[in-house]
């Protein structure tokens, strides 16, 4: 089977690539060729002799060819215009999020592609297997915490007052951006502040059972350095935190949007992000000013007279690329070895090994058939 | 294979601390593990505490034995610490496995040392990154949040009641139990609990995490006590000589306040390294009880005389929070340890075990009572810590050690910790 790597066009920010490493595992995985486009690597000085050391199967191609192949494997879905050059018969492995795209699940269906949705491949306890959570709650946590150490002339002096950060959600994402948040973000300069006795960060976590409560919310903004959004929202037409409640934080307050919802009007209802009224971030840029340009470019719908300093991006494990593609790259290992195995297995999600189980939850088919149910 | 070649045997003794502990290691467990052993022992009467019948386990190379036979064999599984007398029934040379807190058992250290054992703690056993493989931080946090929403409801005179303010849960530390600790107390301990909460007006949990850089901070800590209706510890702390919330601390919260014990931090006043709870003067619980009033009898017989445990609120603790569901914490068990024991029994036991070989080997090594010492001569050779007012005045009572070990002397730089001796060896 002939394996094709893209690279992701989304921004020029966008730097990652999977590593030489994965490219030994394709090949041990029985890979014959194994077509990178061209550059593929050099965001991250990654050079293509690498990946020839790695595999003497691997052949540089452009984003057409990558795509052409039995078997093509990239994070990031590529746009509909690069969907449409798969072919027939052939295994596209990405992030496809087939609820929140669901035509994007049909027209894969449709053009006969075996679509496997890296974000749907999970256990039998439903827990993802290709995932990087950890690093949306820590990078995007670390971010926050530099422009809160600029704007914070006290940030390391002993007398400061604790700092205090809100968390909306406790899932997957909060629970690590909760830790991550009492240690600033990053474990180093925990150490350097707990030795100078500076005093720490109170994390205060409100789940939808609270969030709700007007008078409790305001009245936490009103004390918060750090607001972070972790939730994970059934009903995207509503914030939880309307524009007008920004108002009352303190104006060197700072704004964490770790989750990846988005402006959506071409939808009823509406979609409107779960703290109304901040700008969509990618990677690059990520930081907001009140006065960024990005404001003026937001749905005139979009309420956000109320600003305060935002971080915003589609994908906080890109800001640190090689971490994050080492992270994917062993996770996607024994799915790449399943699929190259036996690429026109029938795989049940109730039966089979642990691994056939997973992938076979994450298949385009598996997904309509559970939609339409 | 052992040193002289020949495959080890394997003994999965059952646990006898109370009668509440009904946890023992599953069938399909030791269908897995036998082919890597020369024999499996299992005790007597294994399974029964959670309805699995003792014919489930037999299969090629299982044999039923005793309580004693159990224990003497090479290597010898069991997730509690034995007690001292079924220590003394191991072999010289065997090799024990289970959850032995090295770091704040060093009594405990010295004796497995002295009984001339091999030993892997349980606890240890950390991937390359540090990550524990062997744990099962989700349980005791449900299973102890649970708890403690449960006695909050009898404590707290509104908790069901009309305008009620947000319940308001102060979790100290946000290690691996600490996070699951959050989740769990934003939803009330329980699903069901938070279903029927849902269903009425009433605002939910507040809950506020606070690391080791603010639980520092005496104002801070007093302010947020006094509004604190649960207070959980879930610290894995890096002084365990010095208490996190001194007992004065606990008289500020409200009188229905309950706390809730997720650590497994005991007393050891008389240890070279003493230690000493996180939480001042709180009782400890176990698997007959982990509910406990402040007029019960658990106060007087696990807290050591001297300690001030004269502010008390009701507290749910219990050494073993997984047992609370036997079943669900021996497979997640099973799950994890099966690869570390066939590696271990594979390789002849700790003296087989080889860094280059493999992460598993590693992670087996950095728990082993092998890698202790030299983690005890970094402490001895470091400073040592200040220690608490309790720990002064017993340290005033024994005899004078050498001028270094002295526990009055000031806090100068802080001995590594063991997170820190684990990644670092």
């Amino acid at each position: 089977m002939n394996v094709g790597l893209p690279r992701m066009h989304k921004e020029a920010g966008e730097r990652r690539d999977f590593l030489p490493r994965f490219v030994a595992a394709l090949e041990a995985a029985g890979a014959t060729a194994i077509t990178l486009e061209e550059g593929y690597g050099a965001g991250m000085d990654i050079p293509a002799s690498a990946y020839e050391a790695a595999s003497s199967r691997v052949r540089f191609g452009t984003y057409e060819d990558c795509l052409e192949q039995d078997m093509v494997v990239v994070v990031r879905c590529p746009d509909e215009t690069g969907l449409r050059i798969l072919r027939r018969g052939s295994v596209l492995l990405s992030m496809l999020h087939f609820p929140s795209w669901p035509s994007r699940a049909r027209l894969l269906a449709g053009m006969g592609v075996r679509a496997v949705s890296m974000d749907g491949i999970v256990d039998d306890q439903g827990h993802r297997l290709v995932e990087a959570v950890e690093a949306v709650g820590w990078n995007g946590v670390q971010a926050a915490f530099r422009e809160i150490a600029s704007l914070h002339p006290m940030f390391s002096h002993p007398d400061r007052r604790p700092l205090h950060v809100t968390c909306l959600g406790a899932g997957a994402v909060g629970s690590h951006a909760i830790r991550a948040a009492t240690r600033y973000g990053d474990p180093q300069i925990r150490e350097e502040l707990v030795s100078k006795r500076v005093p720490g960060v109170e994390v205060t976590v409100a789940d939808f059972d609270l969030t709700w409560h007007e008078d409790y919310m305001i009245s936490r903004l009103h004390r918060t350095d750090l607001l972070i959004d972790a939730t994970q929202r059934v009903d995207f037409s509503r914030p939880v935190v309307p524009n007008d409640w920004i108002e009352v934080m303190p104006p060197d307050a700072v704004l964490l949007d770790l989750s990846a919802d988005t402006y959506d009007f071409s939808v009823r209802p509406p979609k409107i992000k779960g703290i109304e009224g901040i700008p969509e971030g990618n990677l690059d840029q990520w930081v907001f000013h009140e006065n960024d340009p990005a404001y003026g470019r937001l749905d005139p719908r979009v309420r956000s007279v109320n600003r305060r300093l935002a971080l915003s991006c589609y994908a906080w494990p890109g800001l640190k690329p090689l971490q994050c593609m080492e992270t994917y790259g062993s996770q996607l290992e024994p799915v790449v070895e399943l699929i190259l195995a036996d690429p026109a297995a029938a795989w049940d999600p109730t039966s089979g090994s642990y691994e056939q189980r997973a992938v076979a939850r994450a298949e385009v088919r598996t997904w309509l058939a559970t939609a339409a149910a | 294979m052992a040193g002289d070649g020949r495959r080890l045997t394997l003994g999965l003794p059952r646990m006898r601390k109370e009668a509440g502990e009904r946890r023992d290691f599953l069938p399909p467990f030791v269908r897995e593990v036998a082919p890597h052993a020369a024999r499996v022992v299992v005790e007597n009467g294994i399974g029964s505490g959670m309805g699995v019948r003792q014919d489930e386990y037999q299969g090629p190379g299982v044999v039923v034995g005793t309580h004693e036979e159990a224990y003497g064999q090479d290597v010898v599984l069991v997730v509690r610490v034995p007690g001292p007398e079924e220590l003394r029934l191991l072999r010289p040379g065997a090799t024990l496995v289970c959850m032995l807190h090295f770091p704040t058992r060093p009594g405990r250290v010295s004796l497995l040392r002295r009984l001339d054992l091999e030993a892997v703690s349980l606890d240890s056993i950390v991937d390359d990154e540090g990550r524990r493989l062997v744990e099962d931080p989700e349980a005791v946090a449900w299973n102890g949040l649970d708890a403690a929403f449960g006695a909050l409801e009898h404590t707290h005179p509104r908790f069901w009641g009309p305008r009620r303010q947000p319940i308001r849960v102060t979790i100290l530390g946000a290690g691996a139990v600490g996070r699951e600790a959050v989740e769990a107390a934003t939803k009330c301990g329980s699903l069901a609990r938070f279903d029927r909460l849902e269903a009425t007006a009433l605002p939910g949990v507040e809950v506020v995490t606070v690391g080791r850089n603010l639980t520092r901070v005496g104002a801070y800590m007093r302010d947020r006590l006094r509004v604190t209706d649960l207070l959980v510890d879930a610290t894995a702390r890096h002084e365990p000589g010095q208490p996190v919330v001194p007992n004065t601390w606990i008289g500020l919260l409200p009188r229905h306040a309950v706390v809730c014990d997720l650590a497994v931090d005991g007393y050891e006043l008389d240890a070279d390294e003493p230690t000493v709870r996180g939480l001042e003067g709180i009782p400890a619980g176990n698997l007959d009880r982990w509910v406990i009033e402040t007029d019960d009898p658990l106060w007087d017989a696990t807290i050591p005389s001297g300690v001030d445990s004269r502010n008390r609120r009701v507290v749910v603790s219990c050494y073993s929070w997984p047992g609370v569901h036997p079943r669900a914490c021996m497979q997640r068990y099973d799950t994890q340890l099966t690869p570390l024991l066939a590696i271990l029994l594979d390789r002849g036991g700790v003296g087989g075990l080889r860094p280059l070989r493999g992460p598993q080997d590693r992670a087996l090594l950095r728990a082993s009572l092998r890698s202790w010492p030299s983690r005890e001569d970094v402490r001895r050779s470091a400073t040592p810590r200040s220690g608490s007012p309790i720990l002064r005045r017993r340290a005033a009572r024994r005899p004078a050690r050498s001028p270094n070990r002295s526990l009055t002397q000031s806090a100068g730089s802080r001995p590594a910790t063991a997170r820190q001796q684990i990644l670092g060896s």
